[in-house]
């Protein structure tokens, strides 16, 4: 009965629709209100015992690693970089096409990018300005503490979504803030932009060109289109520019802003920079910071002037002496000396190690796995090309992301007078390739 | 690159080729071969100009005959882009080896070129011919080289006594390098240029060279049959023809032609009391026959015929208007003869012949001195050695009516009208000579040059041109756009979000639930799309109904939230004010809007590439005002003689001007752009299939019948993932070849030939399909494949 009183409703519903279909067979798009979307079903096999997992982590693996594979060729690289994050506080950041806002996404990323930025740029500093009503506000301060940041992001008054952004403003603001920022640092302005317009005082041409003259760099991550001016901006001073398709492309537009970028400027010689590496004092009672005025219970003291500051890397306020810590600077160096990518290994060579050299995770058996499956997936294990150790492919990506040293390779027996691989490396480069703060 | 289309080699100044232009070059050499005509559509943006450039020259150096190349194309600036590709082609062919003299060069009219210290300045074409005339005319400069003080151009002088050929080598010249060799060489550039035209390798100029019977006259006489000519962006050729014989006369203008009239008979009189010869001497040529007097130096011929070279007759000019009194009087008869006809209160139309009937019964003109009208007057002119001749402009005008009204009885049509428009209240009578057959002005160019070929980008649908051109193509094709990515989404929007069909037809078009519609439309595009929209409308008149409509609902003020808007105007300066501010809105991140009329100034010859326009909204279908009297003549000339139905014909109009409008969106491969339809009937096939095939290759059916809402989230998506990076190595193979690409599918397609020789099934199978393929094609319905 049921069956027939769904084969009784009427069919010719769709002679009401006045198209023609006769070129149906030879389109197959679909509909338009069926998002096109993998057919994940399509890509999966089945292994022998009718399971989908090997498969499918094979899958999460290779999206993992495709993150991975970068130029890892040492390049003069500016590792201290100030950075200013543009953020559009205007009411196209209501726009609910990004889960759950646009705003509230931006902050969600923002704040890990904050903690990941200064985890991999640890001498670095950020500030961040907001733009809304045709005005631009700074709604923190360059600074290398990302507790700053974060806090001022949480704050409510920063949330309120208004009018339209003001590039120019904006622009100019963090122009303003960062032509003092000492030659060897990099300045970078970074950004986010939901708004397809911009109302601005003047000529924004102008404000672009006063840009390139100060050697500022410009990125935009756009979360709507892609804008012309935005584009032009990023062209002209060397930037990125990317359109975000979805949340995660969204992220890792944003996240590759965190490696350093380059140094383009053919500067030859390369330049001594003054740092001091305060101590850390301990006090019973409260003194005056030199940084806030504040009273606080102990902080850093500037070897030249022994004034007292909240926290570092900053610059004393009061000698202009950049201050950082040796394990901070010792951080950064990763970058101009990154990890050798690690090289996947196919079936057919897969047989000479049974588990990963760090996790001692053992690795699936190719002798035990069908032709066909082994056509679909990968051997899921990873060679480092200097130690010929294979890892899997979590280790793989902790050691590139967090490590930043082969375990494989600091593990040999020390030769030539027990230096890492990596610092053979920095041995072996002209002094003109290592970074400006050597 | 080099390669051979059959026997051969083609020289393609670009490492790549698009596969498109590859096998529009192949067409191209079948129409050539073939010594016949060839209608050829190819989507904008995808190199027409230089693929038809590189395969004419290499056609033309490579075969002994040495055909002529002819270009025409619309307007300066496109004259100018082909003549820049053209000198480009031949510095590639120079440095592949070649040794080969071309001689190219472009020709505009004197406003442009001429280099006389005072006459440069003027600012209007008529008054730089009429003062050059004074200055070149061979009176005058007889009349100098006797002594008189009389001005004359000493730009010209030099040429004068020049030899051309010895002193301006073989090269292409740009209308800038012309006048530059004029500048160095102290010699006319203008009268240089129309000097070359006759040796030249290759010419490009603009239609009306070709097509005004009194301009090509003067200028496209001494061309070989053997030329090739080019009609580019031709899909409004039919419009020129008929617009070049086709004239209006106003109050205005009669009471300006009888004060020249009297001008006329008071420079005769003054001759006469002079005791000058010269009007007996012309009388008495007169009486042997017109041919004698045309041994004048062309260059002096002030007023051209308006009718066409075959059409003229070649005989004496009637005895009744031989001496000049006569046929200023005869002039003075038919000139108020004219007034008293504006003098009308009603419509009136009438065809050629009851025109004559009429006139005849009131003021005895008989036909044949009619004819001769133009003729005479211009012989008159140059007897008389009148100055300023851009002052004898409206005599001018109604000497060519009444040669025109008397030479042609078919075809054409008398519309008097007693206000200029339907919304006039001051009675402003306009008598229209309207030439309905656009296949009169061309045919003698089809029927004197073995091989036109007519192409643009929206030429579609292929088999109208022939038919309303009335001739015979050898070649028709068109051409899809292969893309690697899908670079512009058309859309047809059906109807709003509240799901009320929209459409521009008139017992709806003002329905406030459309108008509201439309308003949705462009508000809500603005929200999402970055930089420029262009939208277009029917007409003037409904873009400014609607915008009052949006203006009282409020709409405009939503929609100046996300975009600043502009509107074009009938008034060119004003439009060009807001064109220029548009393009500065849209550079400087703002955004904006420009309305526009479907049928103006901006949806031709005017491109809104990459941010300048990244959506284009087409608003209703911009058919014709059908209730224009001439376009209803011409609906019935077309219909009785060219068997077009009406109803086919509006359609083809209207929807080749959509086309031409969204179209200006896509200049390129690299371009992106939406193009939204928003009108219900869109959606029907009979609309779609008259569109250029590459549209209609994108329209989906995902596509066709959307709301407002449906159509945003679609747009939002493209617009996202067309702004991700685009790699060129991605592009190589598919949708651009390198010379291994092109071999290998000259190598694929000679075994597919082979192949079908070689299996006699395959060819009945063929066969069977061809003519399917034929009778589908009759239809209108299917496009031609490519084969490749």
């Amino acid at each position: 009965m049921a069956t027939n009183g769904r084969r009784n409703v009427p069919e010719d519903d769709e002679d009401f629709i006045d198209v023609d279909d006769s070129s149906l067979q030879t389109n197959q798009a679909n509909y338009a209100w069926e998002e096109e979307y993998k057919r994940s079903w399509d890509v999966l096999q089945e292994d022998e015992h009718g399971s989908l997992a090997g498969v499918v982590n094979s899958l999460q693996q290779a999206a993992k690693r495709k993150r991975l594979l970068r130029d890892t060729d040492p390049i003069q690289r500016g590792i201290i970089r100030h950075l200013f994050i543009v953020i559009d506080l205007s009411g196209a950041m209501q726009e609910k096409d990004l889960r759950p806002s646009r705003l509230s996404l931006t902050f969600t990323y923002l704040e890990a990018f904050i903690a990941e930025f200064f985890d991999q740029n640890p001498i670095s500093q950020i500030g961040l300005i907001g733009t809304k009503d045709g005005l631009a506000e700074k709604l923190s301060d360059l600074s290398g503490n990302p507790t700053d940041h974060i806090r001022a992001l949480k704050l409510k008054k920063f949330q309120e979504l208004n009018g339209e952004p003001s590039l120019q403003n904006a622009l100019e603001l963090a122009r303003s803030s960062l032509i003092h920022v000492p030659a060897h640092g990099s300045r970078e302005i970074l950004v986010i932009m939901g708004s397809l317009t911009t109302t601005d005082p003047g000529n924004i041409h102008d404000t672009i060109a006063q840009l390139v003259k100060d050697n500022i760099r410009a990125s935009v991550i756009a979360l709507a289109a892609e804008v012309q001016v935005l584009k032009f901006l990023t062209l002209q001073t060397k930037g990125t520019f990317g359109v975000a398709m979805n949340e995660g492309h969204y992220r890792d537009l944003l996240f590759e802003v965190i490696p350093p970028t380059a140094v383009t400027t053919t500067k030859a010689a390369s330049n001594l920079v003054q740092m001091g590496f305060p101590s850390r004092s301990n006090e019973s009672a409260a003194t005056l910071c030199a940084c806030h005025n504040r009273l606080t219970l102990g902080g850093y003291i500037c070897p030249r002037c022994n004034s007292k500051l909240c926290d570092i890397p900053t610059e004393c306020d009061i000698c202009t002496l950049t201050l950082v810590s040796s394990p901070l600077l010792a951080r950064s160096y990763h970058h101009l000396f990154p990890v050798e990518n690690f090289v996947e290994v196919a079936w057919k060579d897969a047989t000479s190690t049974t588990a990963c050299f760090s996790c001692q995770k053992s690795f699936p058996n190719p002798h035990k796995i069908s032709p066909q499956l082994q056509a679909t997936t990968d051997a899921g294990r990873y060679q480092c090309k200097l130690c010929d150790k294979t890892f899997c492919a979590d280790c793989d990506l902790f050691i590139h992301d967090v490590l930043h040293n082969c375990p494989g390779c600091l593990s040999r027996p020390r030769k030539q007078g027990g230096m890492t691989p990596s610092l053979t490396q920095a041995a072996r480069l002209p002094s003109s390739k290592l970074g400006k703060t050597s | 690159m080099l390669f051979h289309i059959d026997d051969l080699p083609v020289y393609f100044p670009y490492e790549r080729i698009y596969p498109e232009q590859y096998a529009y070059m192949c067409s191209l050499k079948q129409a050539l071969d073939a010594q016949g005509h060839g209608v050829l559509e190819m989507p904008s943006g995808t190199g027409k100009t230089v693929s038809l450039l590189s395969l004419i020259i290499s056609y033309q150096q490579f075969y002994p005959e040495k055909r002529k190349l002819i270009y025409c194309s619309r307007t300066v600036p496109e004259i100018e882009k082909a003549l820049a590709e053209l000198k480009r082609l031949v510095e590639y062919r120079k440095s592949c080896g070649l040794q080969e003299s071309i001689l190219g060069l472009g020709l505009t009219s004197r406003r442009n070129l001429c280099l006389h210290p005072s006459v440069s300045k003027e600012k209007k074409g008529k008054v730089v011919d009429a003062r050059c005339r004074n200055l070149t005319a061979s009176w005058v400069r007889e009349a100098a080289a006797a002594g008189q003080d009389i001005e004359t151009c000493s730009f010209y002088e030099e040429l004068e006594s020049l030899d051309l050929r010895e002193t301006v080598p073989d090269a292409i010249y740009t209308l800038d390098d012309i006048k530059e060799m004029g500048k160095t060489k102290k010699i006319c550039p203008y009268y240089m240029a129309r000097r070359m035209i006759g040796y030249a390798n290759v010419v490009i100029y603009s239609y009306h060279y070709m097509l005004d019977p009194k301009i090509a006259d003067l200028i496209s006489k001494e061309l070989s049959k053997e030329s090739i000519v080019v009609f580019d962006e031709a899909h409004n050729i039919d419009n020129v023809c008929i617009d070049s014989l086709s004239l209006d006369i106003m109050r205005p203008t009669l009471e300006a032609s009888s004060r020249s009239i009297t001008q006329l008979s008071e420079s005769i009189e003054k001759m006469k009391q002079e005791g000058s010869e010269k009007l007996k001497s012309e009388y008495e040529r007169l009486v042997q026959g017109l041919q004698d007097t045309m041994q004048a130096r062309s260059d002096d011929l002030v007023m051209a015929n308006p009718a066409l070279p075959d059409d003229l007759l070649q005989e004496a000019v009637p005895g009744n208007i031989r001496k000049a009194e006569h046929f200023v009087a005869f002039l003075k008869r038919f000139n108020e003869y004219l007034k008293t006809r504006l003098r009308v209160l009603n419509v009136t139309a009438e065809t050629p012949q009851s025109f004559l009937q009429h006139l005849k019964e009131i003021t005895f003109i008989e036909r044949k001195p009619l004819q001769f009208c133009a003729e005479r007057l211009s012989l008159l002119c140059r007897t008389l050695e009148l100055q300023n001749m851009d002052e004898y402009q409206s005599l001018e005008k109604v000497a060519a009516l009444a040669t025109l009204v008397a030479t042609y009885d078919k075809g054409f049509m008398l519309v008097l009208e007693p206000y200029e428009n339907d919304n006039a209240t001051v009675p402003n009578p306009i008598l229209r000579f309207a030439c309905l057959d656009a296949a009169i002005a061309i045919k003698p160019v089809f029927d004197r040059f073995s091989s036109v070929i007519i192409t643009s980008g929206t030429l579609s649908p292929l088999d109208m041109y022939p038919k309303i051109l009335s001739f015979e193509a050898v070649v028709q094709e068109s051409y899809p756009m292969t893309l690697t990515r899908n670079c512009f989404l058309p859309m047809v929007i059906t109807r709003g979000s509240d799901q009320v069909a929209i459409s521009s037809k008139f017992e709806v078009r003002n329905d406030p639930a459309v108008v509201r519609n439309f308003g949705n439309i462009l508000i809500e595009f603005g929200k999402i799309v970055p930089d420029g929209i262009v939208a277009f409308f029917p007409s003037y008149l409904y873009m400014e109904s609607i915008i009052a409509m949006w203006h009282e609902m409020g709409m405009l003020t939503e929609a100046w939230k996300s975009k600043l808007i502009f509107v074009e105007t009938p008034d060119s300066a004003e439009t060009s004010i807001a064109l220029d501010n548009y393009r500065r809105a849209c550079e400087n991140g703002r955004g904006a809007i420009l309305l526009a009329v479907a049928r103006g100034k901006v949806s031709e010859g005017i491109d809104f590439d990459h941010h300048y326009g990244r959506a284009v909204v087409m608003f209703g279908i911009p058919y014709q005002y059908t209730e224009s009297r001439i376009l209803k003549a011409r609906l019935e000339f077309l219909r009785d003689e060219h068997r077009v139905r009406e109803n086919d014909f509006l359609t083809f109009d209207a929807l080749r001007h959509a086309a031409q409008c969204l179209g200006r969106v896509l200049r390129g491969k690299t371009d992106y752009g939406l193009m939204v339809f928003a009108d219900r009937r869109y959606a029907r096939q009979d609309k779609r299939s008259k569109l250029p095939r590459w549209i209609n290759q994108y329209i989906t059916d995902t596509s066709v019948n959307l709301s407002t809402d449906m159509g945003i989230a679609i747009a939002k998506k493209f617009l996202r993932s067309m702004a991700q990076p685009l790699e060129t190595q991605a592009q190589l193979g598919v949708s651009l070849w390198s010379l291994e690409d092109v071999l290998a599918k000259q190598r694929a397609q000679r075994e597919k030939m082979e192949r079908a020789a070689a299996g006699s099934h395959h060819v009945q199978y063929g066969a069977a399909e061809a003519a399917k393929l034929a009778q589908d094609r009759a239809s209108g319905r299917v496009y031609m494949d490519v084969s490749l």
